[in-house]
């Protein structure tokens, strides 16, 4: 084990550099613009590729490429430029491409304040392209989990060939704090086989195997909707439902394996607080400062956004009085979190720049206690 | 001394506050702690108020941003302004430079340190004064070892400004020596 100091998005350029990711195309954009500056460098040392494109839209396009060349690869961005890119991660679901891409939430909407704190993209990160389809969203709360997640996205987006977002925010980004990097860490490689199908399976959830240009295998690869072997379909009904389900189910039904969280003192709690991101920091301390008051409180904090944890969060409602989710947006997870939990649901939203402090916490879950 | 202890520096952007904050924080990391840093990003670290946070800690930290400093470091009247409202009323320790005279809050401890004035004076450098007035607090406090101080300053120092910044160090050890009765 190593221990360093590191700012989260020098930790993401680690990460990444871990995975085994020697591709890096993007547009510097604050507050994630220390995420290619050190990954700039470091390629430099170790042998990667790295591009300054001319903007989001090249980038993301380019990072396509270079994943069907075989290489594992990412782009970084902020709010505005992942919406750039809505585009082409639709291309990239469809074509099922393994790609990450990192979203520094800042505050928005539009160009917003490009140096303060938001966790406005939530449901941008899953209804920004056309059509049906899934993505894997992962969401970390300190610099050891943004290297250890952005790990865990490229580990998610080799196995299920699908577009993975780590979704972090400005707060975690600019944050520096100690992180201690493992020795042996596990790394997943996309599966190849020769002559197999590179966009079909029996199984109607199943994840083909995926051939890399220019290793001598005929490859079509078009977002259009396409059968097994690629050829465009763009008027067989049957053929269309089959690949868009699949797109889907693949990761729906392996969302048991996929998503991640942690649950503080759920046992014997009445009132839980659902929490993800740097918000999860103030959740944590309130709900601590809380228990030795007394209070019968506990939480849930969401490691996975997407796909979300429908399942335990079903539970949860049925046994707690009342949910509180406080976020840096108008609401986006409180929204998702009624669809599936029973009791009272409150939303506490804070769209000024600045973090939650556990105090603003505390003094909204005073109100409800 | 406290498990966990929060620092705010504050300034004028161009004054080192950040570069102090990150000195401080590497320190702290020198000496096994647990510890978070954040700070002002953007215009304001070039020109305005300017801040460093530190969160120092035995234990993993859970809320990584000070919450009530228990020391301000403070370069500047108008970011002295700004930031004496989260100090920890009645314990809080204020580190000023001698540049400019604190209104001051009944209950906390004052401790002014002529940094950009001795920066210049015997180094020529009142850039230098950054370092000058960490080095007293660290002398005054313990908040981090002088040992990790000094290689904290040499990691994150260019080669060609250590000597300098070291030069400064050991100023601020000697006012801070000084001036030790002051705090306790």
């Amino acid at each position: 084990m190593v221990r360093y100091y590191l700012s989260g998005n020098e930790a993401i350029a680690e990460g990444a550099i871990r995975a085994g990711c020697r591709y890096y195309a993007g547009y510097p954009i604050t507050p994630s613009s220390e995420i290619m500056e050190r990954i700039s460098v470091r390629f430099n040392e170790i042998g990667g590729v790295f591009i300054q494109m001319e903007d989001e839209i090249a980038s993301i396009g380019s990072v396509i490429g270079a994943s069907w060349a075989g290489a594992k690869a990412m782009t970084a961005t902020s709010g505005p430029g992942f919406t750039l890119m809505q585009e082409t991660v639709g291309y990239a679901a469809m074509t099922e491409t393994p790609l990450v891409v990192v979203d520094v939430q800042r505050a928005g909407p539009g160009m917003g304040q490009a140096t303060r704190v938001a966790s406005g993209d939530i449901m941008q990160a899953k209804w920004g392209s056309s059509g049906d389809y899934q993505v894997i969203a992962l969401c970390p709360w300190s610099v050891q989990e943004a290297y250890e997640q952005t790990i865990k996205a490229f580990n998610l987006a080799e196995k299920y060939r699908v577009p993975v977002l780590l979704l972090t925010e400005e707060a975690i980004g600019h944050l520096r704090e100690r992180i201690d990097i493992m020795k042996d860490i596990e790394l997943f490689n996309r599966k190849k086989k020769a002559g197999a199908a590179p966009f079909g399976t029996k199984e109607r959830d199943g994840v083909p195997p995926m051939p890399t240009f220019g290793e001598g295998e005929k490859l079509l690869v078009t977002a259009s909707t396409h059968d097994s072997y690629g050829f465009r379909k763009t008027d067989d009904p049957l053929i269309h439902d089959r690949l868009v389900s699949r797109l889907n189910e693949k990761i729906i039904n392996n969302r048991e394996k996929i998503i991640d969280y942690e649950k503080y003192y759920l046992e014997d709690a009445k009132v839980v607080v659902i929490s993800y991101g740097f918000t999860a920091r103030s959740s944590l301390f309130t709900v601590e400062a809380m228990r030795e008051e007394g209070e019968k409180i506990g939480m849930l904090r969401l490691k996975t956004l997407w796909p979300f944890p429908d399942g335990l969060t079903r539970d949860i409602g049925a046994r707690a009085k009342v949910i509180f989710v406080p976020e840096m947006n108008k609401g986006q997870v409180a929204g998702e979190v009624r669809k599936y939990a029973s009791c009272q649901v409150v939303s506490f939203t804070q769209t000024n720049g600045e973090v939650i402090y556990p105090d603003t916490i505390i003094e909204q879950l005073r109100r409800h206690l | 001394m406290a498990p966990i202890k929060q620092v705010i520096l504050c300034g004028f952007g161009g004054q080192g506050i950040v570069l102090a904050g990150t000195i401080l924080s590497q320190a702290a990391f020198n000496d096994g702690k647990w510890v978070s840093g954040t700070n002002s990003y953007g215009a304001a670290a070039r020109g305005g108020g300017c801040r460093a946070e530190v969160v120092i800690s035995d234990k993993p930290i859970i809320f990584p941003y000070v919450i009530a400093a228990d020391m301000l470091i403070a370069m500047y009247q108008t970011a002295y302004n700004k930031y004496i409202a989260r100090v920890k009323p009645n314990e809080g320790v204020i580190i000023y430079d001698e540049q400019f005279t604190p209104e001051e809050t009944k209950g906390l401890k004052y401790v002014g340190i002529p940094a950009t004035k001795t920066a210049i004076e015997e180094l020529n450098k009142g850039i230098a004064a950054n370092v000058v007035i960490l080095s007293a607090a660290v002398e005054m406090t313990g908040i981090v070892t002088k040992k990790s101080l000094k290689s904290a300053i040499e990691e994150i120092i260019p080669e060609r400004l250590r000597e300098l910044n070291l030069k400064a160090m050991d100023i601020g050890f000697r006012i801070g020596k000084m001036k030790s009765d002051q705090i306790h």
